[in-house]
């Protein structure tokens, strides 16, 4: 440690340069990053159902399908029609819209004695007005049947128009262009916007929306933090700078590797300011405590003690960000673990490399006029929190441990009343317009959840579409289903249209030529593939229950095992299905991170106390706050989410930094042949001060997330918060309770057998 | 005051008179496009339509035309296999039919809406309608070029799904060499363009080509093996003969 010490000053100048280089470098990389905020290209390549889904989307348009909803009291009045003609109008003028389908532009093909009607519901340009028109109307929508539930509601009071994207086109562009030129048309109807390409861009949105409000806030909140912990111009500006420049090395590497930046990961800069500050904090406070002539020598001996516990420190954490590529589900948050490690990592190597190297470059003078032990000693903080705790820790030892134990049998049974929730929805706040379209979809058009069945074979086909037909027919036969729609729908359609009963033709060439009616349909692209040998039935699900999805996917595959012939192959998948795997991997995941960091940190204490059994009882006070965490998680009903499930691993790794710090302060005071007591009382009033201020500082930069759009990230900001302050506690009252009772008991022996000895 | 009145009154006849004298040119001009287009009392070849998606692929349809005056037309179709057989017949009065041979008897479509299109290509029936220019349309001189004349067209008919077309007329022949078609917000959505080539006296549209600017979809349609005046008999363009 020693050498190590004397080389980062040594080389400073070379840290310096190599750090000023990086940072240019990286920094202009940024700029390359990309904004993903769609969930589906984040579900993994093991998940057969993932991977169906990526799949469907690649062969049909079914993923650039949007919806505009509109409300009032009722749809089939003169002045609602218009606007919803006026709406359809505005859709079909923006760039990249590649078609849109409203009750006022609608094909609709009927058949007669005659022949075949081929015409629009309504006259576009000469819509119903009068209450007969009108009345006409509602009966022809509701009498056709196939309106309902798909593009009005059952009470009349809901339509939607459904657009597609042009295949070429940037998503988010032409969904900002949707909903600004459709507000501003400034309509009394309420308008809501949903489908995927609509969810990425206000997703997008408010990341970037996020991202803009919430650094500024985190930086002038630990600013805040650090100026008031350590009153001095340095202890800001070096916390802050190293963690500025991981920052942007982490981001810029992102970028280099073209990783893109998703919902979690847009929150790496706000957590890497809130975790990271800590490294630089130690050890400018060690290097300051050092009474030595000059900042080189104090930097010099601040070091060799220092870089042990900080790497350690920075070791946990990076673990407990990195423990979620064991037990992820979805890639994102893989990506976001070892980001997020990766700048752990950054931060520390710049803590002991690049910010030794500038403080021992300081002028010698400043350093005499520095006395902070002094000030440690009259803060406000000493005074009024770390001497009476001390106090108080050797007065009442057994009466602390006791009240450890009461909170954490209560946590224990919260942990029964932990939910789960993987339903996107919940990811926005209550009067969220995103979250309200969702309602509304739910209520009234079964939901935003599309089922996909996917067929192989021959779509021409007349087994193939009367496979389709009974499987639609089986599907609706869940309450959760309302509504299908396939290609066979249509070619039953207009063979009923042209006066030969609702059902598929028998004969392929019928089937063919029917086909050539369709020829041009926008829709058609939506339900097969150009060379017609894969189709799909596109459905919803509208139970948002994930008992209710297990039991539909199991009969689902037995429909399809008992169905699926190699000239009709069957296959089902959709977002219900992931869900079900996604809820899984929730506590999968949970359990797998949070078991890797745990036995990672035991394994870690175990070294530096040199005994398993003491790195256990290091590792009590985490595991402590751990289950706080669960417990208030159960009795607040914070569900387990894909943010949430982070916490508890984070909160690990990062928090057992603060027992690593006092189990080290109080090692390395015993040493110095110091008795318990004394030992304790200067962990607690210099390491505690340390411990404080970054508590402070991490929790306070976790709290900003509380400011996030999305409901998630608020909740995992306040559960990383009250974990840091549990952890912190844990590690300044049941830790040092542990040691004083350890100790106390092993000087009781070690009194015996002095006594018997002199007997 | 009388002073000011005269001026204003001349002013008014003048400028009346150029407008009038401006919208009898653009009506000749039209009335001389339909002239040429329509002067055949009977037409008939092949048809290849080759119709292209934004990538590039492409589907090839081939068919039978025969005309006769302007409101009797039929398409038979002979490419590809599975379409062989299949017909649509426009009769005058809006009448249209559609025969499918798999299913054995001839449908009446009765289009409600011009828009759609036309067997799948990126004509609409509207596009296609058996009527002359001068009849669907009210043209307006918006410039007379060294080479061409450029008409606006503004549709007689509420139902059209066009606001307007923008018709620029080879001067010499009188025949259209590009169309451009506006939708009700003004906005430009098709554009056909046209390349004309006299055979015997009439001048015929070897290729057209429509452009769906929306989709960026095309449709060339390539005539060949072009007949006029083969005196067709009116029994062709019967509903009964549709079956054949």
């Amino acid at each position: 440690m020693d050498r190590l010490a004397r080389n980062i000053i040594k080389y400073r100048w070379v840290t310096i340069v190599t750090v000023l280089v990086l940072t240019i470098f990286l920094s202009f990389q940024i700029k390359n990053l990309r904004l993903n905020p769609d969930v589906i290209s984040s579900l993994p390549d093991t998940d057969p159902d993932a991977v169906l889904i990526k799949q469907v989307s690649e062969e049909f348009t079914v993923n650039n399908m949007g919806m505009v909803i509109i409300q009032a009291d009722d749809i089939f009045t003169g002045e609602a029609l218009e606007h919803i003609r006026l709406i359809t109008d505005t859709l079909g003028m923006t760039p990249g819209v590649a078609s849109v389908i409203s009750l006022t532009n609608v094909t609709e093909i009927r058949g007669g004695e005659e022949g075949l009607q081929i015409g629009k519901l309504v006259d576009a340009y000469d819509l119903p007005d009068t209450p007969e028109e009108l009345a006409d109307l509602r009966n022809r929508v509701y009498e056709k049947g196939t309106y309902t539930g798909t593009m009005i509601s059952e009470d009349g009071t809901t339509t939607v128009i459904i657009f597609t994207l042009a295949e070429d086109s940037d998503v988010k562009t032409v969904a900002r262009g949707i909903k600004q030129k459709t507000l501003a048309l400034d309509l009394p109807e309420k308008i809501y916007f949903s489908g995927s390409p609509m969810m990425a861009t206000h997703i997008s949105d408010v990341m970037i929306a996020d991202l803009q409000r919430l650094i500024p806030i985190a930086f002038v909140l630990i600013i805040l933090i650090l100026l008031l912990g350590f009153r001095s111009a340095r202890g800001v500006i070096f916390p802050l700078l190293t963690t500025i420049i991981a920052i942007v090395w982490t981001i810029g590497i992102m970028a280099l590797g073209g990783f893109e930046m998703s919902m979690i990961s847009s929150d790496i800069p706000i957590i890497l300011l809130a975790v990271c500050t800590a490294y630089t904090i130690h050890v400018m406070n060690k290097i300051n405590q050092e009474r030595e002539k000059s900042w080189q020598k104090a930097t010099l001996k601040g070091l060799q003690y220092i870089i042990l516990p900080v790497f350690l420190v920075a070791l946990t954490t990076a673990i407990g960000f990195l423990s979620f590529v064991f037990g992820t589900y979805l890639n994102m948050i893989r990506d976001f673990g070892i980001f997020t490690a990766l700048g752990t990592i950054f931060a520390f190597l710049l803590s002991i490399f690049f910010v030794p190297a500038i403080i021992s470059m300081l002028p010698s003078t400043v350093k005499t006029t520095f006395k902070l032990d002094d000030r440690i000693k009259k803060s406000y903080l000493s005074d009024h929190y770390l001497a009476p705790l001390h106090a108080l820790l050797f007065k009442h030892p057994k009466y602390i441990l006791a009240s450890w134990g009461i909170l954490l049998l209560i946590s224990l049974l919260g942990i029964f009343f932990i939910q789960r929730s993987v339903d996107v929805k919940d990811y926005f706040k209550k009067n969220d317009p995103t979250r309200i379209a969702e309602e509304i979809m739910a209520q009234h058009f079964g939901g935003s959840k599309p089922i996909f069945v996917r067929f192989e074979g021959n779509m021409q086909s007349p087994e193939v579409l009367k496979t389709m037909i009974r499987t639609e027919e089986f599907m609706k036969q869940s309450p959760y289903v309302n509504s299908t729609q396939s290609i066979a729908d249509l070619i039953t359609q207009l063979n009923f249209a042209l006066g030969n009963g609702r059902s598929i033709p028998d004969d392929p060439n019928q089937i063919e030529q029917l086909w050539f009616m369709l020829e041009g349909n926008e829709l058609l692209r939506q339900f097969v593939t150009d060379e017609l040998d894969k189709g799909i039935i596109i459905s919803r699900f509208t139970s948002p229950d994930v008992k209710d999805k297990k039991a539909f996917a199991e009969t689902m595959r037995k429909f399809i095992s008992a169905n699926s012939t190699p000239d009709c192959q069957i296959q089902i998948t959709g977002m219900p299905f992931v869900d079900v795997t996604m809820d899984r991997s929730l506590i999968n995941g949970q359990l797998k991170s949070v078991t890797v960091v745990v036995i990672c940190v035991i394994i870690i204490l175990s070294v530096i106390l040199r005994s398993f059994w003491n790195g256990l009882f290091a590792s009590v006070p985490i595991i402590a706050a751990t289950l706080l965490l669960f417990g208030i998680m159960g009795f607040t009903g914070i569900s387990l989410n894909i943010a949430t499930v982070l916490v508890a691993a984070v909160a690990v790794g990062d928090g057992i930094g603060y027992s690593i710090h006092v189990i080290s302060y109080f090692n390395h005071a015993r040493k110095q042949r110091k008795d318990v007591r004394e030992a304790l009382q200067e962990t607690i009033m210099v390491s505690g001060k340390a411990i404080v201020i970054n508590v402070l500082s991490v929790a306070g930069g976790f709290l900003v997330l509380i400011f996030s759009k999305f409901v998630p990230l608020q909740h995992f900001g306040l559960l990383m918060a009250i974990s840091m302050v549990g952890s912190s506690q844990g590690a300044m009252t049941l830790l040092p309770v542990i040691l004083i009772l350890v100790n106390r008991k092993k000087e009781a022996s070690k009194n015996k057998r002095l006594n018997e000895s002199t007997h | 005051m009388k002073a000011l009145i005269k001026p204003v009154i001349l002013a008014f006849f003048i400028s009346s008179y150029g407008i009038s004298s401006y919208a009898q040119d653009a009506v000749s001009i039209l009335w001389k496009v339909d002239k040429v287009i329509f002067a055949p009392r009977d037409k008939q070849g092949k048809v290849k339509m080759i119709l292209k998606d934004k990538s590039g692929n492409e589907k090839v349809r081939e068919a039978i035309m025969m005309q006769k005056g302007i409101d009797k037309k039929l398409y038979r179709y002979t490419q590809p296999e599975s379409q062989v057989g299949v017909a649509t017949l426009t009769l005058p009065g809006d009448e249209t039919w559609l025969y499918m041979p798999a299913f054995g008897k001839p449908k009446k479509i009765d289009l409600l809406a011009k828009s759609q299109a036309f067997t799948g290509t990126d004509f609409s029936y509207e596009d296609m309608e058996p009527r002359t220019y001068s009849d669907r349309f009210i043209p307006k001189l918006l410039e007379a070029g060294q080479t061409e004349y450029v008409l606006e067209l503004v549709p007689k008919s509420a139902q059209s799904e066009y606001s307007r077309v923008v018709a620029h007329i080879n001067k010499a022949n009188s025949y259209p060499v590009l169309l451009e078609y506006y939708d009700k917000q003004k906005k430009k959505i098709k554009e056909a363009s046209y390349v004309f080539e006299k055979i015997g006296p009439y001048w015929n549209a070897k290729e057209v080509t429509m452009t769906d600017l929306r989709k960026s979809h095309s449709t060339r349609t390539l005539m060949s093996d072009v007949k006029f005046d083969q005196g067709l008999s009116d029994e062709l363009f019967t509903v009964e003969k549709l079956k054949q």
